[in-house]
């Protein structure tokens, strides 16, 4: 299960946190951010939206300045939810907020991650720099933020044709590049 | 920004040890008793005028002692779980009422076999039995409640609470050694309302100084 997974790996970077291991905390930190933005931000309504990165800092100092009340033999994210849980009930308390959260939308903190779509975004940079600048745009432009051949070829100044021509090749060189023969 | 706070919170890392809650709560435990122990001889004895042992000897002392120790135990048994955000433990503070309730069922039997003569009830001392028994306790339960500042109660006002059981039982424990009152129903009534007001204030205490 991939929350197990995430409650393993968790609970070690939180121990060796306790043990005083910067470097595991810092990526606690980071971690634990990525995922309890969403949390919160699925909580609040839109026209609070902006108090989620609030929710996220008080969650953090909580964890720090709490972190003893962690008992070691317990699991972490059942703690974490805990934490969190307080500091949104007490902050939708103290600013008078009336939370709207439909009850088949209360998905645990962990089932959601951030990163996944920002991790697909870096491995299509890190794809398109293997074709020509112009048609590593050509293709970002059509296949991706989803302008037209017609407006993307008048971007970059180009006839449709030209423009079709330069994404067909591109896709083509990508495909013999990764797709590497198998299948 | 986050990132930030991030560093801040990282530089600010230093290593906890395992079970660092319940070495904290034994620690202020210790203190407090301390605390509590003197009231008697410096309040008890020299300012009310109780000497030690007034009910040396007699089979209810014994009988006090572990009643109230037993309702401290109590609160000692719950008071790590509900100082944690992710923990519970409420059977303790049901069981001490039980307890209590128990305590009354016996001394108003034995109160009904001494004829409903109201010396067993009121003894002396009725009065001011419990509050010396709240002022006994407020050093342990200041402690306490000082802390467990640095928890996480999920409910502080149950946390509180179990606080206060705590050291209304234990100050109760102490101020036995200065009481004499040798009737079942005298402590089933006084030692009980003196314990549970302690309790009481500790819950109203715990309320606003445990948020977090």
């Amino acid at each position: 299960m991939q929350a197990d997974a995430t409650e393993k790996r968790m609970r070690e970077l939180m121990l060796a946190a306790l043990d005083g291991d910067a470097a595991a905390y810092r990526r606690l930190l980071a971690e634990l951010t990525r995922y309890l933005r969403p949390w919160f931000a699925r909580r609040l309504s839109a026209s609070h939206a902006s108090h989620a990165e609030d929710l996220v800092q008080e969650t953090l100092l909580a964890l720090h300045a709490k972190r003893s009340t962690y008992d070691r033999s317990r699991p972490f994210t059942a703690w974490l939810h805990a934490v969190a849980h307080h500091k949104f009930v007490d902050h939708v308390r103290r600013h008078a907020i009336r939370p709207t959260v439909h009850l088949d939308d209360d998905a645990p903190i962990f089932a959601f991650d951030d990163s996944a779509h920002a991790a697909d975004r870096r491995d299509v940079d890190a794809v398109l720099t293997q074709v020509p600048e112009r048609t590593a745009d050509l293709i970002r432009q059509t296949r991706i933020e989803g302008a037209s051949i017609a407006e993307a070829a008048a971007r970059h100044g180009m006839s449709e044709t030209a423009a079709k021509v330069s994404i067909h090749r591109g896709l083509k060189s990508l495909v013999r590049r990764f797709a590497g023969g198998s299948k | 920004m986050t990132d930030e706070l991030i560093d801040r919170l990282t530089s600010d890392l230093k290593p906890t040890a395992p079970r660092a809650l319940e070495k904290r709560l034994w620690l202020a435990l210790a203190l407090g008793l301390i605390g509590t122990l003197l009231v008697g001889p410096l309040v008890l004895d020299l300012a009310v005028g109780r000497p030690l042992g007034g009910a040396w000897g007699d089979s209810m002392f014994w009988g006090k002692l572990a009643y109230t120790i037993g309702l401290g135990s109590l609160g000692l048994l719950a008071l790590p779980a509900l100082s944690r955000p992710d923990q519970s433990r409420i059977w303790p503070l049901l069981f001490a009422g039980a307890l209590a309730m128990l305590a009354l069922i016996v001394g108003t039997l034995g109160w009904m076999q001494s004829d409903w003569a109201m010396p067993v009830l009121m003894g002396a001392t009725a009065l001011v039995c419990p509050w010396l028994i709240i002022l006994t306790a407020a050093p342990l339960l200041a402690v306490l409640l000082g802390m467990m500042r640095s928890f996480a109660p999920a409910s502080p006002t149950l946390a509180g609470l179990a606080a206060g059981l705590l050291s209304g039982g234990f100050g109760a424990a102490s101020y036995a050694f200065y009481c004499g009152e040798t009737s079942m129903m005298f402590m089933a009534v006084w030692y009980s309302l003196g314990i549970a007001l302690t309790a009481l204030l500790g819950a109203i205490i715990g309320r606003y100084l445990l948020r977090w």
